[in-house]
C-alpha cells in the first residue's frame, strides 16, 4: 500500500492565519443540512395552537373540526400528554429553596404567557397542519395576568396562583459574608459621593436568523432527533430525563444550525412535543416555526431592574459597589433561566478595585414569554451598569470619565489579580488597550470638537462614550459551576481520529451553530500534527459521532473545547512514538516531533524521519507494529478548565445626536479587545462585528414590547426593528495582547465580547452629547422620542438631584419612566389607550 | 390591547322611551360595524362581527349579554367576547349605558371599552389601536343616531 | 408562513378582470404586486375565496405622457417608476419617494396603484401623489371615472375604490423644473415612516413661487399641509425664511401614537422635517 505519500518537511502555522471558513460556502449558499430540508419517507408535519391570552384557565377544547379536517392524523392536547410529557428541564436551580412552576410542553389546564402551546396538529403537510390548527377551539377563562416586573415583584397579581408569589429566588453575594473584601454598607456609610443609580435592561428577542426546526424519527431502534440546537449533547440527556426514555435509545443531531446566540441553549416544548407526537403515530414528524412564531415563543433575553450604589472617595477612588436586581424571569424557567442574572454576578465590580461589594438579585415570575440565555448573558446586564456608573461618578466628580476609570482601575503589573468577588484574573493590560484605543478615536479631537459644538449651540450635539469592560467566559471550570448549583459541569471532549489515508478526523463535544469551529479547529489540529489545514475533518452535533460533549455557549469553545483537541493530538503523538522509534530504530526519548515528523535528535537536518500519515497506514495495517502496541493512534480528551479567562477591551464611541428630532447617528466607533492569542483573526473580526451590532442594536433600537394584555406587540420584524448592515457604521477594530495563562493556546473567548462592551459605550455617548440640557439617563433603546423628551424634561429642569442627597435611597422620582400615554381630548369624547409602550 | 371611549350626548325622548331602545340587545349588538346579530333574546345575543379594512378581512363570532342591568336606574353593562375565526385571538368589549333625565329630554353616557389579543394585535403596526377607536367610534354613533333620528 | 387556501385568477384583460370582480363580489381580493396583500395572507389575517392577479393585463402596463400629465398604468412596478425618463424629469418629488420605499426586492414588485388603493398612511406614495394634484382613473362595472387625488383617499386603508372596481392607472400632473425633497424619519433602514414629508417647491429669483406638501402618517390617511403651502408662497428659500411658515405643519392633524412615537412627537418631529425638506427641495 502506496497510497499515502508523506507530506515534504516544511513549517505550518495555521494558528494565526486569516483563513477563509471552511464552512461558509455551504452555510451562505444555504446549500446544506438544515433541520427544515430533511425530508423523511412517511413523515408529517406539525403546526401548535397557541394561546392568545397572557392568563387563563382553559375550560374546554374542541378538537373536532381539526380532526377531521383534510391530511390530518393526530391532535393532542395537554389532557392527552399530561402523564407523558415530564416538565421541560430547569438545569440551574440557583437557591435551595427556589420556586417555580412545573413545565409543561403542552399547557394542560392554564397557560401562563400568550404563545404558549395548548395543542398540536400532525397532518399529513405543513399547510394541512396549519390549516387545522386554526379549527381547533380552545375556551379560555381569564385570570389577571402580571406583565410588569415591578409589580410581580410586589406579588399584586400571581402569574401562578399557586406558588403563591412571584419570587422565584434570591441569590446574595457579599464580599464581607464571603471573606473576598469590605462591608459595602460601611463603605457607604463613608464615602465621601455616593452615586445612586436605576437602569433599565429591557428586553430583547434572540432573533437568529435560522428559525427552530425539529425532526423526530421513531422508526429506527434509537430515535433520533434533527434540532436546530446549540446543545444537541444536553438535550439528549434531558429527553432522556424528561420524558424517561434511556438515553441510549435517543440519539440527537444539530446539523448544520443558523445562529443562536443562546436562545438555541434550551430544551423547547416544541423539542418534546414533536417527540411525543412521534412516538404517538409511530411516523418521523416535523416542526419548523415561523418567524412570528419564533419572536413570540422562543425564550427572551435581558429584562431586569438594577439598582445600583456606588461609594467613593471625593478623589475619585471607589469604595464600595452594591447591586440590587430585579430578573424577569417570565413565565416559566427555562434551561438555564434563573442563572442568568447570576452569571452577572461578579462582573459588576469588572475591572475596579472595589473594596467592598455585595450583589442581591431576585427572579420574579410575569406573565410573558419566559426569558434564558441571550448573547453575553449576565454579563452585558453587568457591564452595562458598571460602565453607566462610571460615568455618572465622573459627572458627580466634574471629571473626564477616562481618568476616573483609569485611577480606579487594575494596572497591567497587578496580574494575576484577585478581585473583590475572588476571581483570579490572569492577565490583561487595560492602560495598552486604551492607549491605542484613543490613538485610533481621535479622543482629543473629538473632545474638542464637542466644546465647540456646545458652545455654537450646534443642532447637532456630539457625545463620546466609553467602555472598558472585561468579562469572564470560557464556561466553565465544573468546580465553580457546582459551587453555583448549576446541574452540570464545564469539561469539554474531543477525540482525534488517525485514518490510513493521513487524513484526520476531529471529533469535537463542542457544537457550533456558525461560529467557524471548523476552520479554527483544523488551524489547530493542522499545527499540532503537522498535517494540511485541508486534511483535517472537524465532525461535531450528533451524538452517535460525537458521543461526549458539552456544547457551545459562554464564549467556551475555543478555551476549553480546543484545548480538549489539543490535549487528544497530543495524545495521538505519545500514541505514535514508540512506532516511530521501533521504524527510525532509535529511543523513544531520543525522537522529536516537528512539522508532522519525528526524527532522531542529533541526527542532522537531512535526515528523513517518519511522518505522521506513514504512522497511521502502518497501525491500519498493524502487520508490523512493536510488541504491545495497541493498533490504533486514536486518542480522546477531556479538558475541564481550572480558570475562566477573562479578555478585556476599551471601547470608544461617538454619537451625533439632532438635538431637533431626537435621532441620533453613529459617528465612530473603535474598538480594540484584548482575547490573548488569535487563532484566526478573520473569525475574530467576524463574532466582534456581529457582537457589535447586537449590543448597539440593543441601546438604539431593539425591544420586545408587551401590550397591557400581554400580547407580544413586537411580534414580527416590522415592529421588532432589528437592525441591517444599512443601519450600521465600518467599526474600527484593533487588539492588543495579554495571552491568558489558564490554556496551551493563550487564547480568551470573543463570542461574546463586542455584545457585552458596546452597549454601555453606545448609551454613554448618547447621553454625553445630551448631559449639557440637565439629562442624566434615558431607557434603552435610545429611541428618537425618548431622546427628544429626555431632553425637553431635562431643560424644564427636572433633573436628577446629585451627590448632596442621593443618600436618599431610591427616592420616589422617576428615572427611566416612559412618557405617558396620551389623552386626546375632542368635543365630549375621551379616548384612554393603554396599549403602547409596556 | 386595550382602548376606552367616553361618549356624552342628548336625546330628545324621556329616559324610559330611550332606555327601552338602548336595551333592546338586537339594535345594540347591531350597531357595531360589521355585525350580524343571529339570534338575541331579553337577556343575551349571538352574532358575528366582519371588520373588513382593506387587504385585512378577519371574522369574530361571539355573544353578548348584560351582566348588569338596573331599569330603575337606568344604568346597564353589556359584554360582549368574540372568538376570531382561523386562530384570531380574542375580542372582548363593555358597554356602560347610564341615562339621566335632562330638560325635557335624556342624557346618555356611553363608556365603551375593547380588548383585542392574538395576531392583530402582534402583527398590526401598532394599527389596531386606530382600528379599534374607529370601530368603538362608529359604534356609539350608530347609538347615538338610533336613538336621536 | 402557509395562507389559507384560495383560488386564482390572472385575467388578460381590465374587463375580465372586472367580470370576475362582479362575479366573486366579497370573496375576491385584487393582487397587483402582492407586497402588502401576500403578508396579510401569510398572516392569515384574511381569506378571500379568490385572488385575482392584474400583474399580466397588457394594457394597464406602462408609463405615458399624457398631455399635461404623465400617466402611470397599475402594472407599473415602483422599480418602472423609478427608471422612467418622463418620471425623473416630471416628477421630481414621486421619484425622490420612491427611492425611500422599502428595498430593492419590494420595489421590483410593488406596484404604485397598488399602494395607493392599499392607503396604508404609513405608505411612502400617497404624500407625494396627493401633494402633486394627482388624478385617479378608476374602472368599474358602469365604466370610467375620474377622481381626484384629494377625494380618493377615504380612511385608514379605505379609498375611493369600489370593491367592484379597479384602479387603472393614476396621472400626475407635470412639475417640470420643481425643487423636490421627500423626508422620511425612520429608526432603522427597512421601517414604515414613523412620519414623512413631501415638499415641492417651484423657486423663483430666490424666492418661493409655489409650494406642495404632503405628510405621511400624520393621520388616517396622507394629508396636504394646504396652510404651509400658503404661508410658504412669496418667502425666500432660506432657512430661516421658510421656518415660522413650517413649524405648525402638525396643527389640525390627529397623528398616530404607537411604538415609534406618541402623536405629541409627531407633531412636533413634522415641524422640524418640514422645514428641512422645504429647504432641501429649494436646493438649500
Ligand atoms: C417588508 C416590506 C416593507 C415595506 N416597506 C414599505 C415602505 O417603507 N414604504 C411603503 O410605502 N411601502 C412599503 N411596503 C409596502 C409596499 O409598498 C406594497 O407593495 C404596496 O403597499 C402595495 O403594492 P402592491 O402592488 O404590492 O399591492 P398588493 O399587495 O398586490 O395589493 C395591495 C392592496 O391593494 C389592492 N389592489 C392592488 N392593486 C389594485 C388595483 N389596481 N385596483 C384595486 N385594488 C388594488 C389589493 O387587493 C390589496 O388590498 C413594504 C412592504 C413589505 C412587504
Amino acid at each position: 500500500m502506496t497510497a499515502v505519500d508523506d507530506r515534504p518537511a516544511e513549517a505550518t502555522h495555521e494558528v494565526g492565519r486569516d483563513r477563509r471558513r471552511k464552512e461558509d460556502q455551504r452555510l451562505i449558499t444555504g446549500r446544506t443540512r438544515w433541520t427544515d430540508n430533511m425530508q423523511l419517507q412517511g413523515m408529517l408535519h406539525l403546526a401548535m395552537v397557541r394561546s392568545p391570552v397572557a392568563h387563563a384557565r382553559i375550560t374546554g377544547i374542541d378538537t373536532t373540526a381539526a380532526r377531521e379536517s383534510t391530511g390530518v392524523i393526530a391532535v393532542l392536547t395537554g389532557q392527552d400528554v399530561k402523564d407523558l410529557q415530564g416538565s421541560l428541564p430547569c438545569a440551574w436551580p440557583i437557591t435551595e429553596d427556589q420556586k417555580a412552576p412545573p413545565h409543561p410542553a403542552i399547557a394542560v389546564d392554564r397557560v401562563a404567557f400568550s404563545g404558549e402551546v395548548v395543542a398540536v396538529v400532525a397532518a399529513r403537510t405543513a399547510a394541512a397542519a396549519r390549516d387545522a390548527a386554526e379549527l381547533v377551539d380552545v375556551d379560555y377563562e381569564d385570570l389577571p395576568a402580571v406583565l410588569e416586573l415591578k409589580a410581580a415583584a410586589a406579588d399584586e397579581a400571581l402569574a401562578h396562583p399557586d406558588l403563591g408569589t412571584n419570587r422565584s429566588a434570591t441569590w446574595i453575594f457579599d464580599s464581607a459574608e464571603a471573606g473576598t473584601g469590605g462591608s459595602v454598607d460601611e463603605a457607604i456609610r463613608d464615602a465621601d459621593v455616593v452615586v445612586e443609580r436605576e437602569f433599565r435592561q429591557q428586553r430583547l428577542i434572540p432573533a437568529f436568523m435560522e428559525p427552530r426546526s425539529t425532526v423526530v424519527d421513531p422508526t429506527g431502534e434509537q430515535f433520533v432527533m434533527w434540532s436546530a440546537t446549540q446543545v444537541p449533547h444536553i438535550l439528549r440527556l434531558m429527553l432522556a430525563m424528561t420524558l424517561g426514555v434511556d438515553e441510549s435509545k435517543v440519539r440527537v443531531v444539530a446539523p448544520d444550525v443558523g445562529g443562536g446566540f443562546g436562545g438555541k441553549l434550551q430544551v423547547t416544548p416544541e423539542e418534546i412535543i414533536t417527540f411525543l407526537v412521534a412516538r404517538h403515530t409511530g411516523r418521523p414528524c416535523k416542526w419548523t416555526e415561523t418567524r412570528s412564531e419564533s419572536l413570540l415563543s422562543a425564550h427572551h433575553g435581558r429584562d431586569q431592574w438594577q439598582k445600583l450604589t456606588l461609594a467613593a472617595k471625593q478623589d475619585g477612588t471607589v469604595t464600595g459597589l452594591k447591586v440590587e436586581l430585579l430578573a424577569d424571569m417570565g413565565a416559566y424557567l427555562g434551561l438555564v433561566t434563573p442563572g442568568v442574572p447570576i452569571l452577572g454576578a461578579f462582573m459588576f465590580n469588572s475591572i475596579y478595585k472595589f473594596p467592598a461589594y455585595h450583589f442581591a438579585c431576585t427572579n420574579v415570575f410575569t406573565n410573558k414569554t419566559w426569558t434564558d440565555a441571550y448573547r453575553g448573558a449576565g454579563r452585558p446586564e453587568a457591564t452595562f451598569a458598571i460602565e453607566r456608573m462610571m460615568d455618572e461618578l465622573a459627572v458627580e466628580l466634574g471629571r473626564d470619565p477616562m481618568e476616573v476609570r483609569e485611577q480606579n482601575w487594575i494596572t497591567h503589573e497587578e496580574f494575576p489579580f484577585t478581585t473583590v468577588c475572588g476571581l483570579e484574573y490572569d492577565s490583561g493590560n487595560y492602560e495598552a488597550a486604551t492607549e491605542r484605543a484613543k490613538e485610533l478615536f481621535g479622543y482629543a479631537e473629538l473632545r474638542a470638537e464637542q466644546q465647540r459644538r456646545r458652545e455654537s449651540g450646534d443642532r447637532v450635539q456630539l457625545g463620546l462614550g466609553i467602555s472598558t469592560f472585561t468579562e469572564m467566559c470560557g464556561l466553565a471550570p465544573s468546580r465553580v459551576l457546582g459551587s453555583l448549583n448549576y446541574g452540570a459541569g464545564g469539561w469539554e471532549h474531543a477525540s482525534v481520529r488517525m485514518l490510513p489515508t493521513g487524513k484526520v478526523e476531529v471529533i469535537t463535544g463542542s457544537s457550533a451553530h456558525g461560529q467557524g469551529h471548523e476552520t479554527a479547529w483544523s488551524q489547530i489540529v493542522a499545527d499540532q500534527l503537522g498535517v494540511p489545514f485541508e486534511d483535517v475533518e472537524v465532525l461535531h452535533g450528533d451524538t452517535q459521532i460525537s458521543h461526549k460533549g458539552l456544547d457551545t455557549y459562554g464564549s467556551r469553545s475555543l478555551v476549553v473545547g480546543g484545548q480538549a483537541v489539543i490535549n487528544a493530538a497530543k495524545k495521538v503523538i505519545e500514541k505514535a512514538k514508540p512506532l516511530a522509534a521501533y521504524q527510525l530504530e532509535a529511543n523513544v526519548d531520543d525522537l522529536e516531533f516537528t512539522d508532522g515528523k519525528f526524527t532522531v535528535k542529533g541526527a542532522g537536518a537531512d535526515q528523513e524521519g517518519v511522518g505522521l500519515a506513514g504512522l497511521a497506514l502502518a497501525v491500519f495495517a498493524a502487520h508490523d507494529l512493536p510488541d504491545g502496541m495497541e493498533p490504533s493512534l486514536d486518542a480522546d480528551a477531556t479538558f475541564d478548565p481550572v480558570n475562566f479567562s477573562f479578555p478585556h477591551g476599551t471601547h470608544l464611541c461617538a454619537m451625533e445626536v439632532d438635538t431637533e428630532t431626537g435621532a441620533s447617528r453613529m459617528r465612530s466607533y473603535v474598538c480594540v479587545d484584548d482575547i490573548g492569542n488569535v487563532v484566526n483573526p478573520l473569525i475574530v473580526e467576524g463574532q466582534v462585528h456581529g457582537g457589535l451590532v447586537q449590543g448597539i442594536a440593543q441601546a438604539l433600537w431593539e425591544e420586545a414590547v408587551y401590550d397591557d394584555q400581554g400580547t407580544l406587540v413586537s411580534g414580527s420584524f416590522v415592529d421588532y426593528t432589528l437592525p441591517t448592515t444599512a443601519d450600521t457604521i465600518s467599526f474600527v477594530t484593533d487588539r492588543t495582547t495579554s495571552p491568558s495563562t489558564s490554556n496551551d493556546l493563550g487564547v480568551k473567548g470573543v463570542g461574546e465580547a463586542g455584545c457585552i462592551a458596546s452597549t454601555p459605550a453606545v448609551v454613554n455617548a448618547v447621553l454625553d452629547a445630551i448631559r449639557q440640557y440637565g439629562v442624566d439617563d434615558i431607557l434603552m433603546p435610545c429611541t428618537p422620542e425618548r431622546v427628544w423628551r429626555a431632553i425637553q424634561h431635562g431643560q424644564a429642569g427636572a433633573s436628577r438631584p446629585t451627590a448632596e442627597d442621593a443618600a436618599g435611597h431610591f427616592a420616589e422620582g422617576e428615572p427611566n419612566q416612559d412618557p405617558p400615554g396620551p389623552a386626546g381630548v375632542t368635543g365630549a369624547t375621551t379616548t384612554t389607550q393603554e396599549g403602547g409602550q409596556a | 390591547m386595550a382602548m376606552e371611549l367616553h361618549h356624552t350626548f342628548t336625546v330628545a325622548a324621556t329616559p324610559e322611551d330611550t332606555w327601552a331602545l338602548l336595551t333592546d340587545l338586537e339594535q345594540v349588538g347591531g350597531c357595531f360595524p360589521g355585525a350580524t346579530v343571529t339570534s338575541a333574546t331579553d337577556e343575551e345575543f349571538t352574532g358575528n362581527v366582519k371588520v373588513k379594512l382593506g387587504p385585512i378581512g378577519v371574522t369574530y363570532q361571539g355573544e353578548g349579554r348584560f351582566v348588569e342591568r338596573d331599569d330603575e336606574a337606568h344604568r346597564a353593562v353589556i359584554e360582549g367576547l368574540g372568538k376570531g375565526l382561523r386562530g384570531l385571538g380574542n375580542a372582548s368589549a363593555k358597554v356602560t349605558l347610564q341615562l339621566k333625565p335632562e330638560g325635557e329630554g335624556t342624557k346618555a353616557d356611553v363608556t365603551t371599552s375593547m380588548n383585542i389579543t392574538g395576531k392583530p394585535a402582534q402583527f398590526g403596526r401598532g394599527v389596531m389601536q386606530t382600528v379599534s377607536d374607529k370601530l368603538l367610534g362608529q359604534f356609539v354613533e350608530c347609538i347615538e343616531g338610533k336613538l336621536t333620528g | 408562513m402557509i395562507p389559507p387556501e384560495f383560488d386564482y385568477a390572472a385575467p388578460g384583460t381590465v374587463s375580465e378582470a372586472l367580470a370576475l370582480l362582479a362575479e366573486h363580489g366579497d370573496e375576491a381580493k385584487v393582487l397587483a404586486g402582492g407586497q402588502s396583500l401576500l403578508p396579510v395572507l401569510r398572516m392569515r389575517l384574511n381569506a378571500p375565496g379568490i385572488v385575482i392577479d392584474i400583474s399580466r393585463i397588457e394594457e394597464i402596463k406602462g408609463i405615458t405622457e399624457s398631455g399635461d400629465a404623465v400617466r402611470i398604468g397599475a402594472g407599473a412596478t415602483y422599480q418602472d417608476v423609478l427608471d422612467s425618463a418622463l418620471v425623473s424629469e416630471h416628477l421630481g418629488l414621486l421619484h425622490k419617494a420612491l427611492t425611500e420605499v422599502a428595498d430593492a426586492q419590494i420595489r421590483h414588485r410593488g406596484t404604485v396603484c397598488g399602494a395607493l388603493v392599499h392607503a396604508d398612511p404609513a405608505g411612502d406614495v400617497g404624500a407625494p401623489v396627493l401633494a402633486l394634484d394627482a388624478r385617479m382613473v378608476i374602472q368599474g362595472p358602469d365604466g370610467e371615472r375620474t377622481v381626484d387625488a384629494s377625494d380618493f383617499f377615504v380612511d385608514l386603508f379605505e379609498t375611493a375604490v369600489g370593491e367592484d372596481e379597479l384602479l387603472t392607472a393614476v396621472e400626475i400632473p407635470k412639475h417640470t423644473g420643481w425643487g423636490a425633497h421627500y423626508e422620511k424619519f425612520v429608526r432603522v433602514s427597512h421601517q414604515w415612516a414613523i412620519i414623512g414629508i413631501a415638499a415641492a417647491v417651484r423657486v423663483e429669483g430666490g424666492t418661493i413661487a409655489e409650494a406642495k406638501v404632503g405628510l405621511t402618517n400624520m393621520g388616517s390617511t396622507p394629508l396636504r399641509a394646504t396652510s404651509v403651502e400658503q404661508a410658504l408662497v412669496g418667502k425666500e428659500a432660506t432657512e430661516d425664511a421658510v421656518a415660522e411658515a413650517c413649524a405648525q405643519v402638525g396643527e389640525g392633524t390627529d397623528p398616530p401614537s404607537d411604538l415609534n412615537g406618541q402623536a405629541d412627537y409627531r407633531k412636533h418631529v413634522a415641524g422640524v422635517l418640514t422645514r428641512r425638506a422645504v429647504v432641501a427641495a429649494a436646493g438649500g
